[in-house]
């Protein structure tokens, strides 16, 4: 009883740290210090360079942050962002299904993956913008084009990472589920799923980061719509600050999408650390 | 009743030609509620033999039978205790020790209750929401125990499964392993390479050579049951170790 306590107040004590008493900014300022002060620095030294260089394709950081501000304002930006948005979630969730399907069959049997390497391989390593002409030609100008764009260059890298991650889970777990009598669609579930999904989410974070990266590709070649589109619009318009201002919001969005997937991981895969 | 009858088994006879003969010609039987156990030098293919009672590997030539009926896998009255303990990291002790419960289909409630009961039997009680790695080497091996009694199998397969531990918590474990033999005695083949271990648990020994793995002897432990550590200091215990020494000896030093 006494140790059942114990073990209680050790649970509750690595949920809540002392830390969390003190106000959420201060304590967010604390951790992060070293990556706060950088960014003020690079903003400082953009500002800086940008005003005594007078170079056209560096405004000032201040002036790319009107930009910005005026997008915002506008509403330019939130229309475009949604376009965006909409590709990229269904393009990341159909690279994660396919990706984690894929690669579970490759790591689980030895043929799959002898007769399926070489391809995801190659098209892991391919630049995966080669195929916007090739989807531009079978969907047109549609949304079709930009999802696909975005599966071919988050997908590979989720196959690859989860094939390794089934490949290596420790065989003495899945002889210990044999000799408790588990079928293969039990050791599946069972063992094979969630030892796996540490790797597993290290090709999820950087097939989102991909996914991202595919999205602006995508736009910028075969749309209309989205920020990649706007992006290409400015660039060829020679309007540096603007051009800088869209790409500041596709850090953010890769910064929050890269976050979301971190949280999801935390949350699944804390045994692991 | 286990039945071994003239068992061997090769490995790499597929891919490259020349096999290697892990086990040959093997015989012996293991009684109900006995508690045998299996040592000799690294390479007798004792852990081979284990597996192959499990059902987990198949063999070549001969019979492996349960109760009559031919191994051809892993079966409900087996369980299998394994040496480096394969707990699911993922899982809490409670998760652990109902996983064989849970994969027979037992309905949750009763997994959860059998569990605790084992849970408490190994001296885990309180440790239920812990990890594996927030237990000690020790710990982790009576969570392996607690899920191979938890499913209640009639034979127990324990495949060096203190051989990962330091001494002292090693016989702490045999002792307690004792004490649970003692109060619930299931058929037991407990594979080994500690002397001490073999004699202090066995009902009988058996020695077997190296490559091929044969069964060099079986040999009765005539000590009382039940067993304290005190046995270790009579002159039978000191007997058979001390022969059991002679002939590994001899083995090693033909190897080398």
């Amino acid at each position: 009883m006494k140790q059942e306590t114990v073990a209680k107040a050790a649970v509750k004590s690595r949920a809540a740290p002392t830390v969390a008493r003190l106000p959420a900014l201060r304590r967010f300022t604390r951790e992060n210090a070293p990556e706060l002060l950088a960014l003020v620095a690079g903003a400082a030294l953009w500002e800086v360079l940008g005003r005594s260089l007078g170079l056209q394709w560096l405004p000032p950081f201040s002036k790319v942050m009107e930009a910005l501000a005026q997008f915002v304002g506008s509403g330019v930006i939130l229309a475009n962002l949604g376009s965006s948005l909409q590709g990229l979630i269904v393009g990341f969730s159909l690279a994660l299904i396919l990706g984690l399907l894929l690669g579970s069959l490759m790591g689980r049997y030895r043929y799959v993956e002898k007769a399926l390497d070489v391809y995801v391989h190659a098209l892991f390593v391919c630049p995966s913008i080669v195929f916007a002409p090739i989807f531009f030609a079978i969907f047109g100008l549609s949304d079709a084009s930009r999802i696909a764009i975005i599966v071919v260059y988050s997908m590979f890298v989720i196959v690859i990472n989860t094939a390794t991650a089934i490949r290596t889970v420790d065989p003495s777990l899945v002889e210990m589920a044999r000799a408790f009598g588990c079928r293969e669609a039990q050791i599946f579930t069972r063992i094979l799923l969630p030892a796996s999904l540490p790797l597993v989410f290290a090709g999820i974070r950087l097939g989102m980061g991909r996914a991202v990266k595919g999205m602006i590709n995508g736009e910028m070649l075969i749309a209309f719509v989205g920020l990649g589109a706007l992006a290409q619009r400015y660039g060829a318009q020679f309007d540096a600050a603007k051009v800088f201002a869209i790409a500041m919001v596709v850090l953010i969005i890769g910064l929050v999408s890269n976050a979301f997937v971190q949280m999801i991981d935390n949350r699944l895969t804390r045994w692991a650390d | 009743m286990i039945r071994v009858r003239g068992l061997s088994k090769e490995f790499g006879t597929h891919d490259n030609g020349g096999g290697v003969l892990a086990l040959s010609d093997i015989d012996f039987e293991v009684h109900d509620n006995e508690f045998i156990t299996i040592i000799g030098p690294s390479g007798c293919g004792k852990t081979t033999l284990l597996r192959i009672i499990a059902g987990l590997i198949p063999y070549d030539d001969g019979e492996v039978a349960i109760d009559g009926r031919a191994v051809a896998g892993p079966g409900p009255e087996r369980a299998v205790v394994f040496q480096n303990f394969a707990l699911m990291p993922w899982a809490d002790v409670l998760a652990n020790v109902t996983f064989g419960l849970e994969v027979r289909g037992t309905p949750p409630d009763e997994c959860r209750d059998k569990a605790r009961r084992l849970i408490k039997l190994v001296g885990l009680e309180g440790f239920e929401k812990r990890l594996p790695k927030e237990l000690s080497g020790g710990m982790q091996q009576r969570v392996g125990l607690a899920r191979a009694l938890a499913v209640n199998p009639q034979i127990l397969l324990m495949d060096e499964p203190f051989g990962a531990l330091d001494e002292q918590t090693r016989r702490l474990l045999q002792e307690q392993l004792l004490r649970l033999w003692e109060g619930q005695r299931k058929t037991v083949v407990f594979v080994t390479h500690s002397m001490d271990e073999a004699v202090m648990l066995g009902d009988r020994v058996m020695l077997m050579t190296p490559r091929p793995g044969k069964v060099k002897e079986m040999i009765d432990v005539p000590l009382q049951r039940p067993r304290s550590p005190q046995v270790e200091k009579s002159g039978a215990f000191v007997e058979i170790k001390e022969y059991l020494w002679e002939n590994l000896r001899a083995m090693q030093v033909g190897e080398s």
